[in-house]
Formats: C-alpha cells, structure tokens, sequence
C-alpha cells in the first residue's frame, strides 16, 4: 500500500459522529436558531398578505366612492329638474 | 346589557344606517317601466361620495355644498312606454305617509292638459327643514324623492339650471 492509498482510506475511513450528536442536532431544529431563519419569511409573507389586503380594500372603498357619487349627481340633478320645474309652473299660474 | 337596552341601540344604528323618512313601496313598477331610476343613498354612502367630488367643477362643487349635514337621498323615478302603467293607489300609498304633524305641503300643482302632478312636502323639525318629499306624476311618468336632512330648496331647485340642463324660467306675462 503506497502512501496515497494510505491517505485515502484513512480519510474515508468509517468514523462514528460524537456522543451528542443527535442531541445537538435536535435542538438546533426545534430551537431559537431555526425558527429565527424562518422569520424573515414568515413576515415578509404576511406583510405582502396584508399589503394586497389593504390595496384591495382601498381600491374597493374607491370603487364604492365613486359609484356613490355618481348616484348622488343623478340622484341631485333629478331632485333638481323636478323642484325646478314644479317651482317655475306654480310662479306661472299664480301670476 | 338588557334586552330591551340591546334592542333600543339597535334600532337607533339602523336608524342611522337607514334614514329614509317614507316607504316608497314601488317595486312592482319595475317590470312595467321602459327606465327606472332607483338610488338609495343613506349618510355614510352620501359622505363617502361627497369625498370624491371635484370643487373645481361648478356641478359637483353645488352638489358638495348641499351634502353635508344630509341623512340620506332616496330616488325612484319610472318611465313607462305606455299611459296608465301605474295606478293612483300607488301614489297615494306615498301620499298618505306625508301627513301632518310630521309633513306639510308646501306647493303643488296639476295640470289636467298634459296630466301632470306635481307636490313638494317638507319636514320642519325645530323650524327648520329637515326633509324634503318630491312626488312628480306624469301619464308615463312617476317620481318619487326624498332628502332626508336640512335642505336649501332654493339651491336645490337652481341645481336645475346645473348639469346642463337650462333653469326652468317662466317666460314673462303678455300685457
């Protein structure tokens, strides 16, 4: 066996993890530093949550916004015609 | 909370919610009319809508102006293709809710040529007006109106001459 072949079975040579490995791993998964990985993520999804929420209910406020309005114009130009004209016969007959 | 105490607030939101001052029970009209106007706006929509009218613009400014301080506006306005789509017990359903001491007539006229009626009938509250009823009858036409709210109907009646539609004028008296 030269020396390479020496090497190489030494460095891939089968060698048990330590004691607490399985241990330390555990508590890395259900510990502060893998949820604080999570986060970021968790808020940026919530706030694009929250983002498209409040767009939609702006948008939607402005729909309704403007539809009132419209219905306010037509509801003021009728209210307006009528009294107009009711008003402009009366002044006739009574003069 | 009691009950009763529950009930009292409820009725006063939807009052708030509703302000209406007469039921204008007209729906059955719909089916026979050739175009039916019907608005519904109460204090919150009326406000909301006022929000996004433009003071630059003469009509919507004038309009902006008699807004505020109002409950509600209430339209139903029919065209009929034919005479005789609606009935006179459909008008006096309204009419009869237009009753002192809440209602009093304030002006109207008919006119047996073209068979026209027309009636305006405020509210006053603390001598002030606080409604306003339209009811406009024609041979195809029927419309009913009510502003709930202080009411100018002096400005409302030049919001005629606004929206382009030329002021009804009455043209001066032959000597």
């Amino acid at each position: 066996m030269d020396w390479l072949e020496q090497e190489l079975k030494q460095a891939l040579d089968r060698k048990d993890p330590a004691t607490d490995f399985a241990e330390r791993v555990r508590r890395r998964t259900r510990g502060d530093g893998f949820r604080t990985a999570l986060w970021p993520q968790r808020w940026l999804a919530a706030a694009a949550v929250l983002m498209v929420m409040a767009g939609a209910g702006l948008g939607y406020r402005q729909y309704q916004g403007n539809q009132a309005k419209e219905q306010m114009m037509l509801a003021f130009r009728i209210a307006g015609e009528k009294v107009n004209h009711i008003q402009a016969q009366v002044k006739e007959r009574t003069r | 909370m009691k009950c009763r105490q529950k009930l009292v607030l409820l009725g006063s939101l939807a009052s708030l919610l509703y302000a209406q001052q007469f039921k204008f029970n007209l729906d059955h009209l719909s089916a026979k009319a050739s175009n039916v106007v019907d608005i519904s706006l109460g204090g919150p929509l009326l406000q909301l809508g006022a929000r996004f009218l433009d003071s630059k613009d003469p009509d919507q400014a004038a309009v902006k102006k008699m807004v505020s301080g109002l409950e509600g506006i209430y339209v139903k306005s029919f065209e009929f293709k034919m005479p005789g789509a609606w009935t006179m017990a459909d008008l006096d359903a309204v009419r009869s809710q237009l009753k002192s001491p809440d209602w009093m007539k304030m002006v109207g006229y008919t006119s047996t040529a073209d068979g026209e009626n027309a009636e305006i009938y405020i509210r006053m509250e603390d001598k002030k007006i606080n409604g306003v009823a339209v009811l406009v009858s024609g041979v195809k036409e029927l419309t009913v109106v009510n502003i709930a709210g202080p009411v100018d109907l002096e400005a409302l009646a030049s919001l005629g001459g606004h929206f382009g539609v030329p002021k009804i004028v009455p043209p001066p008296k032959k000597k």
